[in-house]
């Protein structure tokens, strides 16, 4: 038998060395810091996507900064992004969060990627009672929790179907059939649904509906089933890697609709670089695009100046993603200012109350946390490069179609 | 009439898989090593074809032999340093090493070349070929075509070359091939390094169907088990008939129950097999 | 009577620890209880029975899905639990029926697809949110109160699950699972009913998964598929027993508190390089240390071996 004695002292040591290194690990702050959480994925399946979100938030809190922090209570913050990588690992992300809150004592927190991993980690914000604010959770589920510190610059998952189904459906009357391919995890599910109901609201046929795994790697069945059904409109919804695969396994197996709508791939730049003439003509829609004109009281100010200072930091032009994080954080700051305090429970009060234009467009909230002030574009790829087809404010072309 | 797309369809992807699968199959015949690496070698093929395609407009197809030598160096060094340490222990002992190899490799290529998707474009793609309603990838059947004559390669490889009957012999009893004269150490490092090569051509041909991140390694993994129980282990003419016949069972199974049941068949057959026919439908009995 | 003594001053220390009135060190804490679990249930398949399982993910995601199905339809959290756990056991021994057959690798490959297979699954199933994941009721208690709650719960899953190894190990169950170890045909001559042994093995190991997989599931009141039925829960529990000692009762515990501390330490510094260094821990162990820590304090302390 083992010796028991010697078996508990070395559980001890390990476990008081493990003490140690976690409770020496917190940093001593000053005191006029605002610190603001954010767990992301920044290696694994959707470090794309969180690489994305810290670029945003790290141009705001330059910008924030640059003009000498933010200015609440007679007080003047310095912003300080607590950053930690949960590796695309949802339960990770939710420990992260609830460690920034417990250990890094951060004040406020930006959400991680995606409405999964959102929806989970708002339960720790919820739990807490610190605000958190999300760019990149659109979905309803997240909402309808009825919490009162998860907010989102994301509009409801109907807001970037229901235009565009109205948009062709006016535009051409001989578009009848559609052939609908979604991706089976929250959003692209969700979103794929909503654009269901906006079509058969509109009185289109869906000839054929089907769901495909994470992770697959070959489209032929699925593709040549809406091959069968001959569509008029082809729509696939899911993440960038897997709208690529589509497009080109569309054109190898000789799949061809007179609409062709992907979410939400198309939006950034890498679509259209890596499909190359394939992309002519997609259709998608994007909660924001640096086509769009606002004016606001936020710290940039204007579309334009993001859509500068963007270009002078990275080069090139922002994502949703990537000015809805900026935008977090633009709003963030709004409301830390109008409370005059940086206390939690005050600032959320005031996000809930505003209702204010920003460089990204209207933001007011409803009850549950959603913005449902935007008015996400649709767009067209031509030439490479997004088109807006609507809101007919900032349009800049009119929808071209596919040949038969 | 869709049928016969849906079975071209299976049969190309059949073509892929069994290429993908001969190496992990060999290596698990002859050694009694489940390499877990497989699929992160494969995923490294293609980002060898990827780096040769982008910065020096390399074809991928020139770039399966270059992939397939720099996985053969690979595999050789981690089969002679490390693995053939314990290729005798317990199937526990060989699983997890090879598993935690592969979490390390796997880390090594996404620090190295980020999580994000590649795809190598073709300037000048094979666009399809119609055959009556039939819609064939040109560049599928291409890679198809090269990676069936590469398994032939193998295979004449084994049965005609003295490494191939040395290493036939090492599978067939192990005590008697030292006997006769075999290098063992030797053979294994060599078996373990084939079967690297024929991973990193695989990722070659691969690259330019299949988007590249070292998420897909996984997906890669999976196939070759499968593959490899249907068609019997460190059979090369099993493995080319276990990948076609997954090929054509995903593509009809999808085109039935819906893709996002593919997965789930194709585990749901592995475990049917496992239970009523476990040496596969043309390998002998494998090592247990 | 010394292991009784050991789990009792261990327990003891525990049990004390939310005292200390650290939320993310009772967090820490639940985290190593569920590792000790999941380790320690492996153990009797893997380590007395000689079977490499990679079943625990499977078991796992049974019970949380099968715990929050319950919970959602109005079943008090402890009840579902319990249910969970159950309906696990049940589940393991019609899977043991099936696969128990093989061996070696073609019982560890068929163990592992099983996860995977429930996986896709629970994906497309009604009722389980599919790929949308599915939310589990929030406790309407303080924070400290949920942390303790949940923190006591898996740490009385952990005691019970090493009570019961250790009335096993001693066992007529565990002395007939050592010797299918050593050589299963045998012990099937010597009158040792294989099958029988072997389900009880299996469904032993999938009893306390399954309830830690039910707690963890009311712990972070969201669920989704690929994190319940990530197949690192299935190569941990087997890291940790060969950390701590295969076959010994101690050890799967002993390499859950290690491995669980070089978790935090490397997820803390070496952010991009957490999984490379769960490798490397894979791969010196299984090159230098094989029979786990225990082994090495064994030989530096020998005792004399008492007859049995």
């Amino acid at each position: 038998m083992l010796t028991t004695k010697l078996s508990c002292r070395i559980a001890s040591v390990v476990v008081a060395i493990g003490v140690a290194s976690v409770v020496a690990g917190g940093p001593a702050f000053a005191q006029d810091v605002i610190k603001v959480g954010a767990p992301l994925p920044l290696t694994g399946a959707v470090s794309p996507e969180g690489l994305k979100q810290k670029r945003g938030y790290d141009i705001w809190a330059e910008a924030a900064n640059a003009k000498g922090g933010i200015k609440a209570g007679g007080k003047t913050y310095r912003v300080e992004i607590v950053y930690t990588d949960y590796a695309s690992n949802t339960p990770r992300a939710v420990q992260s969060a609830e460690r920034m809150i417990t250990e890094d004592k951060v004040q406020f927190l930006f959400a991680p990627f995606g409405s999964g991993a959102t929806k989970a980690a708002s339960a720790i914000s919820e739990k807490y009672g610190i605000p958190m604010l999300a760019p990149s959770a659109s979905s309803a589920e997240i909402f309808n929790q009825n919490f009162k510190f998860i907010f989102s610059t994301l509009t409801g998952n109907e807001t970037v179907s229901v235009p565009i189904a109205k948009l062709v459906t006016a535009k051409n009357k001989d578009i009848k059939r559609v052939a609908i391919l979604a991706r089976n995890d929250l959003f692209p599910l969700a979103v794929a649904q909503e654009f269901e109901k906006a079509v058969k609201a509109q009185g289109l046929e869906v000839v054929t509906s089907e769901r495909y795994a994470i992770g697959t790697m070959d489209h032929s069945a699925a593709i040549t089933q809406m091959r069968a059904a001959r569509p008029d409109w082809v729509y696939a919804s899911g993440y960038i890697n897997d709208l690529m695969l589509i497009r080109r396994q569309m054109n190898d197996l000789g799949l061809k609709a007179q609409v062709i709508t992907l979410i939400a791939g198309p939006a950034y730049q890498e679509f259209a670089k890596t499909v190359g003439p394939l992309a002519e003509n997609i259709t998608t829609m994007s909660w924001w695009h640096p086509a769009v004109r606002y004016k606001g009281k936020d710290i940039f100010g204007s579309t334009e100046a993001f859509n500068a200072a963007w270009e002078k930091k990275y080069g090139g032009e922002a994502d949703y993603i990537e000015a809805g994080s900026a935008a977090c954080g633009a709003i963030l700051q709004m409301a830390i200012e109008a409370a005059g305090s940086v206390e939690p429970a005050k600032v959320r009060d005031a996000i809930a109350a505003i209702d204010a234009e920003t460089f990204y467009g209207r933001v007011k909230f409803a009850p549950g946390g959603q913005i449902n002030s935007l008015q996400p574009p649709v767009l067209q790829l031509v030439g490479g490069k997004p088109v807006v087809l609507w809101p007919d404010a900032i349009k800049s072309g009119e929808l071209r179609f596919l040949p038969k | 009439m869709i049928y016969l797309q849906i079975a071209a369809n299976g049969l190309v992807l059949g073509g892929l898989y069994a290429c993908i699968s001969v190496g992990f199959s060999l290596v698990w015949g002859v050694l009694n090593v489940i390499n877990i690496l497989h699929g992160t070698f494969i995923v490294l093929g293609s980002y060898v074809a990827y780096f040769g395609y982008a910065h020096a407009g390399i074809h991928p197809f020139f770039s399966i032999v270059i992939a397939g030598l720099v996985l053969y160096a690979l595999g050789y060094v981690l089969q002679a340093g490390i693995i053939n340490r314990v290729v005798t222990a317990p199937v526990l002992i060989t699983l997890t090493l090879t598993f935690g190899l592969d979490l390390v490799l796997n880390n090594a290529m996404l620090v190295a070349f980020t999580a994000d998707y590649r795809a190598v474009t073709l300037a000048n793609p094979l666009g399809s070929i119609e055959i009556g309603p039939v819609f064939l990838p040109g560049d599928r059947v291409a890679a198809m075509a090269l990676a069936l004559l590469l398994t032939v390669l193998l295979y004449r490889l084994l049965r005609d070359s003295s490494i191939g009957r040395a290493i036939v012999a090492v599978r067939m009893d192990r005590e008697a091939a030292t006997l006769m004269g075999v290098d063992v150490k030797h053979i294994n490092a060599v078996t373990f390094a084939i079967g690297a090569f024929m991973a990193g051509a695989a990722g070659a041909l691969l690259s330019i169907i299949f988007p590249i991140s070292p998420l897909n390694s996984q997906v890669f993994l999976g196939k070759a088990f499968v593959v490899c129980v249907l068609g019997g282990l460190g059979s090369v003419p099993g493995a080319m008939v276990g990948g076609l016949v997954l090929g054509i069972i995903e593509s009809f199974g999808s085109y039935w129950f819906g893709p996002e049941h593919a997965v789930t068949l194709s585990f749901g057959l592995l475990l049917v097999l496992l239970f009523v026919r476990p040496s596969g439908l043309l390998g002998r009995r494998g090592y247990e | 009577m010394r292991t009784w003594f050991a789990l009792f001053v261990v327990a003891l220390a525990l049990a004390s620890l939310p005292l200390t009135g650290n939320n993310y060190l009772l967090r820490l804490a639940t985290t190593v209880c569920m590792y000790a679990v999941m380790a320690q249930s492996w153990n009797f398949i893997g380590g007395l029975a000689g079977y490499p399982s990679f079943a625990t993910a499977a078991f796992f995601g049974f019970g949380a899905y099968t715990s929050a199905i319950l919970q959602n339809h109005g079943a008090p959290p402890m009840l579902a639990w319990g249910c969970a756990g159950l309906a696990a056991l049940v589940f393991a021994a019609f899977l043991g029926g099936a696969i128990l057959h093989l061996r070696g690798h073609y019982f560890a490959i068929a163990s592992l697809i099983v996860a995977e297979m429930l996986r896709e699954i629970v994906n497309t199933m009604p009722g389980t949110g599919g790929g949308k994941g599915m939310n589990l009721p929030i406790l309407k208690i303080s924070i400290a109160a949920q942390a303790q709650f949940f923190f006591y719960s898996m740490l009385a899953l952990a005691l019970f699950c090493t009570a019961a190894a250790i009335v096993i190990h001693r066992s007529k169950l565990g002395f007939g699972l050592r010797c299918i170890q050593q050589n299963e045909d045998a012990a099937s001559i010597l009158g040792v009913n294989t099958y029988a042994y072997k389900t009880a093995a299996f469904s032993l190991s999938a009893v306390f998964v399954g309830m830690a997989g039910a707690i963890y599931a009311s712990w972070v009141n969201y669920i989704e598929p690929p994190d319940v039925f990530d197949v690192l829960l299935a190569v941990k529990p087997l890291v940790m027993v060969l950390l701590g000692g295969l076959g010994t009762i101690f050890g799967p515990a002993l390499g859950a508190v290690i491995l669980l501390t070089f978790e935090e330490l490397v997820w803390r510094n070496f952010l991009t390089i957490h999984a490379a260094a769960l490798g490397l821990i894979i791969v010196v162990l299984v090159l230098f240390l094989p029979n786990g820590i225990l082994s090495l304090i064994r030989e530096r302390f020998p005792r004399r071996e008492r007859p049995r």
